[in-house]
């Protein structure tokens, strides 16, 4: 089954997730901020990341450049109440951009054209 | 001390042999880092560059052997003596082209060689003509060098109308051809390891475009296809240079990076057909605080807009043959719109596109005959952009040039069945 991680502090939010997901057959984990999140994602495995930008704690656009140093090819869509952070120059590390709204479509949309791309892999990277 | 001249051989990727000289006053053998410049005529602009580059080295790499190279064109301007007199601790080598040999691409060449003699890890090139250029530039461009990344291309503040063979097909084709995206694919200012300077002096796929200005995107297309990782180094400050009015100064840029991209095509068509979508690519150097916004870039709208409407009369006999149907009646619709309501879309730009790469693959007319008609409807899409994003904010546009890409991820399907179609009735 494929996973996602829902990060965002509002419950409300993570819980329409969890349900759109849901029943779109998607298996469903929760961060509620970005607490060890490398080491939740080592953990889960999550195939795609829902990430909040603003959270009270802690900033998505921060916590997306430590995903992407770790996880180079990992999926992982932006999901703002602020459409004022697109072309912020920080989101073009993410797959995609999607402004909140109560219609999931959009977001759903890219969650699978995120899990279906095919780009050649490149050798994992040395530390020097 | 009274520099000596080298003057050295050796076989350019064609296998001819080519002179080259080298100064190399410290006697430099061996090199951890290099910052290469290339150079034509740029005695007024280096020192500035060199300095910078200098105290960057000092401050950032400062337990690796540096070297700072100048490669350059055989300057008649006194390039190579501004470069030589920079007053820093860092050694300096410069190289040059013979007399005679032009070419931003066989400087480049030069540098690869260099950078495999003196074993180099890291290679960091930055332009002559910067004006903006920090010594964080060199941080940011070498560190992923040194932590196994095999090419690093820039991110940098660009005004809306600087680089924009980049924004309408540079970037998007790259990125819905290769699926990584890389914001800057020609940016002129980036890093490569050694190993990847091994790779360049291979020479696969160079040629005279490659030579001269073709050589960033080969560049970038080969680091893209190579099993190395691939970053982008956040610069901060805006790129400053001699940013160029899109409608009065194409020159022989153009025909350079755009045959070399479509000619590169059709080297990896059997990995760009198999590519669905795009992925990031890491992006290092964030923390810089507030960004600089550029200067304004002036532009003459009519003169895009001319250049496309006549263009298109002179050119129609090329486009009925490299065009679809379909993309050439609304092509020639749009061309004959007054200026107030013309608008070249996103997504028929994106088809136009493609079937210039089908028909440069094909060799449907000559190729300068359908390169200096492409330069017609380029001018078509830039007058187009300009009047869409006039009074847009800088971070507007980027999300507009954005979606642009994601509809040549979306129109790819087009380029793929007519590319596949070509070969199922033995065209190529």
């Amino acid at each position: 089954m494929t996973k996602i991680l829902v990060v965002d502090d509002e419950a409300s939010i993570r819980m329409l997730y969890r349900e759109e997901f849901e029943d779109e057959g998607y298996e469903v984990f929760e961060a509620e901020d970005g607490h060890k999140l490398t080491e939740r994602i080592e953990q889960d495995k999550p195939d795609v990341i829902v990430l909040d930008i603003k959270m009270a704690a802690y900033d998505g656009l921060d916590l997306l450049q430590e995903i992407r140093q770790q996880f180079q090819d990992l999926p992982v869509i932006i999901s703002s109440a602020y459409g004022a952070y697109k072309g912020d120059y920080k989101t073009l590390a993410a797959d995609y951009y999607v402004v909140k709204s109560s219609d999931l479509s959009e977001l759903k949309q890219k969650v699978k054209k995120a899990l279906e791309g095919k780009v050649p892999g490149k050798k994992g990277r040395k530390t020097s | 001390m009274q520099a000596e001249t080298t003057n050295r051989s050796a076989k350019d990727p064609r296998g001819k042999v080519l002179d080259w000289i080298e100064e190399n006053p410290q006697e430099v053998k061996k090199a951890d880092i290099i910052v290469g410049i290339p150079s034509f005529n740029e005695a007024d602009c280096i020192p500035f560059v060199a300095e910078q580059a200098a105290i960057g080295l000092k401050s950032y790499f400062k337990d690796y052997r540096s070297v700072l190279i100048n490669c350059d064109n055989n300057s008649e301007d006194q390039t190579r003596q501004a470069f030589l007199s920079v007053e820093t601790d860092i050694p300096k080598i410069y190289l040059s082209t013979p007399e005679g040999l032009k070419g931003k691409g066989n400087n480049f060449h030069n540098l690869f060689r260099k950078a495999v003699d003196l074993d180099a890890q890291a290679v960091v090139v930055v332009d002559a003509d910067l004006r903006s250029i920090t010594p964080r530039w060199i941080k940011n461009l070498g560190e992923p060098l040194f932590q196994g990344y095999g090419y690093v291309a820039p991110i940098y503040i660009r005004h809306k109308y600087d680089g924009t063979i980049t924004n309408h097909i540079a970037y998007p084709l790259s990125r819905a051809l290769y699926g990584r995206r890389m914001r800057q694919p020609i940016g002129g200012d980036f890093g490569f390891s050694g190993a990847m300077a091994r790779l360049y002096l291979e020479g696969k796929l160079w040629d005279e475009c490659v030579a001269l200005f073709g050589i960033d995107i080969w560049m970038t297309t080969l680091a893209i296809n190579s099993p190395h990782p691939t970053a982008q180094a956040f610069l901060g400050a805006p790129k400053i240079h001699r940013a160029k009015d899109p409608a009065a100064s194409l020159g022989p840029m153009f025909r350079h990076v755009i045959s070399t991209i479509f000619r590169m095509m059709e080297a990896f068509d059997n990995t760009w057909k198999q590519v669905l979508w795009s992925k990031p690519t890491p992006i290092f150097g964030f923390g810089l605080g507030e960004t600089e916004m550029p200067p304004p870039v002036e532009v003459d709208e009519d003169r895009l807009y001319r250049g496309f409407v006549d263009g298109f009369k002179e050119n129609l006999n090329v486009y009925e043959q490299v065009l679809t149907q379909d993309v050439y009646v609304k092509t020639k619709e749009i061309a004959g719109l007054p200026y107030e309501q013309f608008e070249l879309p996103p997504a028929l730009w994106a088809k136009i596109v493609y079937d210039f790469a089908l028909g440069f693959h094909l060799n449907t007319v000559p190729r300068d005959e359908l390169m200096q008609a492409f330069v017609a409807l380029y001018f078509g899409r830039t007058g187009s952009y300009v009047r869409t994003t006039q009074g847009m904010e800088l971070r507007v546009v980027e999300d507009y040039i954005e979606e642009q890409c994601l509809v040549f991820e979306e129109t790819k399907p087009y380029l793929v069945d007519r590319w596949e179609e070509a070969k199922g009735q033995g065209e190529e």
